[in-house]
């Protein structure tokens, strides 16, 4: 420790004065220093206060009298800084006192004056009883601060059950005209898909009714479109309530994209009355135009019927895929025009005599 | 189909014969429609007027859908047919 100069190192700077230092003798100073730095180390203020005495005892150059103050400092601090400091203030001037009994038995006085008397039975019972307590309020506590969020989760809940509620009796309002649109073909696949989506957030469910029942009465997606579609849209309602019913409300850029995924090409109930007006005035005849998955109503060979995919998906865009269809349309027509179906094996006699008049013999 | 109608499209409207063909045979195909909401058929002063507009230069289909679908009917797949046999003859 560098004392040259008059100067300090380390934290003892901020107490040893220059004038204090300048009072040791010089070849004692690196001593002074280290213990005004041992004794600042218990606390500060006593440091502050052997830092101005200890000097006095350099000067007087007893060793002795130096480690005696020091001890005596440090056991009253021991007991309680506060009189360790005024005791490190007053003890040298005790030293010099004619009876060299009095430093001592002032320490003694003021170290029983801090400590005080042994704690009796009932002081020890307080405090063991403080303690319990203490601990058991520490312990209590994290079990306090658990109920307080159960609380909140559970009115959070009560609230949302309560919305639940809510759009559930509205959905059970919507529903029934909405059934009463909806082609009795789509029933199964649109009760089973709102199920799913009124299990998980009947408000959701209430967009999802109303959507549904365009996309499929539309044609728009297959029963297993919707189905995907639906399963889709409750992954983002899972993960956003808010975010979730827009899609089901077809607001959300996703849902259109995914629909745009699912669309099975172009349908023929879009285009069925065009198609069957423009057969009807190809062929002069009043045609009625179905769809491949209604064949079991008609007589698929009937002379007044064009059979046609249910959706025609040959082409990506619809216009293409419109084209094709009217191609199949114009060859129905055709067929039916020309009386393709017409034929009867009943008129095979006829058609035979009626060739062998006009061509003559060998006609068989 | 008609020849004198045929005629009277053509000498009206200046369109050549088959162009007067193509349009008297439209009219033909949606007269076939009659029944079915449509209340009157392609008059001749209409294909005259599609005649002169193609004979103006205007691209067939877009002359016979401002003349012959849309003053016709106001029903839109009804419109569309009618288009879709324009397309089918042009």
């Amino acid at each position: 420790m560098s004392t040259q100069g008059g100067g300090s190192a380390g934290n003892v700077g901020m107490y040893v004065g220059r004038d204090m230092l300048a009072a040791v003798p010089e070849e004692r100073r690196d001593d002074y220093l280290q213990l005004v730095q041992e004794i600042s180390d218990l606390k500060y203020q006593l440091g502050v206060e052997v830092a101005r005495q200890l000097p006095r005892l350099f000067e007087e150059q007893d060793d002795e009298a130096i480690e005696r103050y020091l001890d005596q400092v440090r056991a009253i601090a021991d007991v309680g800084w506060k009189s360790g400091v005024e005791v490190a203030k007053q003890l040298p001037d005790l030293y010099h006192a004619p009876d060299p009994t009095i430093a001592d038995s002032y320490v003694e006085i003021v170290t029983e004056a801090t400590v005080g008397p042994p704690d009796d039975d009932e002081t020890r019972a307080f405090a063991g009883e403080l303690e319990d307590l203490e601990r058991e309020l520490r312990e209590i506590e994290p079990k306090q601060q658990r109920a307080a969020e159960l609380k909140s989760l559970l009115a959070a809940r009560d609230r949302r059950d309560e919305r639940r509620r809510k759009h559930a009796q509205e959905l059970a309002a919507a529903l029934p005209p909405i059934l009463a649109r909806l082609r009795p073909k789509h029933r199964d696949c649109y009760m089973r898909e709102v199920r799913l989506v009124a299990a998980a957030d009947p408000e959701a469910a209430l967009e999802a009714a109303n959507t549904l029942l365009d996309l499929l009465n539309g044609e728009r997606v297959s029963h297993d479109g919707a189905a995907e579609w639906t399963r889709r849209g409750l992954d983002v309602l899972e993960k956003n309530k808010e975010v979730g019913r827009g899609y089901f409300r077809m607001g959300s850029k996703y849902s259109l994209e995914v629909l745009e995924e699912l669309r099975e090409g172009l349908a023929l109930r879009q285009v069925a009355r065009v198609l069957k007006l423009y057969a009807t005035a190809l062929s002069g005849r009043d045609v009625a135009v179905r769809g491949v998955d209604e064949m079991e109503a008609v007589d698929r060979f009937g002379p007044d019927h064009i059979i046609l995919p249910a959706d025609m998906r040959f082409f990506d865009d619809d216009d293409r895929n419109f084209v094709a269809y009217k191609v199949a349309a114009a060859h129905g027509a055709a067929r039916i025009e020309f009386g393709t179906y017409r034929f009867s094996l009943d008129e095979i006699p006829e058609t035979v005599a009626d060739l062998d008049a006009r061509y003559g013999m060998g006609t068989r | 189909m008609a020849l004198a109608h045929v005629r009277n499209v053509r000498q009206e409207s200046g369109v050549d014969g088959d162009v007067a063909e193509r349009l008297v045979k439209v009219a033909e195909k949606v007269r076939n429609l009659r029944t079915h909401g449509l209340e009157e058929g392609v008059s001749t002063r209409l294909l005259v007027y599609a005649g002169q507009m193609i004979e103006g230069g205007v691209e067939p289909v877009a002359a016979c859908e401002a003349t012959i679908c849309r003053p016709i009917t106001d029903d839109l797949e009804m419109q569309r047919s009618i288009l879709e046999l324009v397309n089918t003859q042009f």
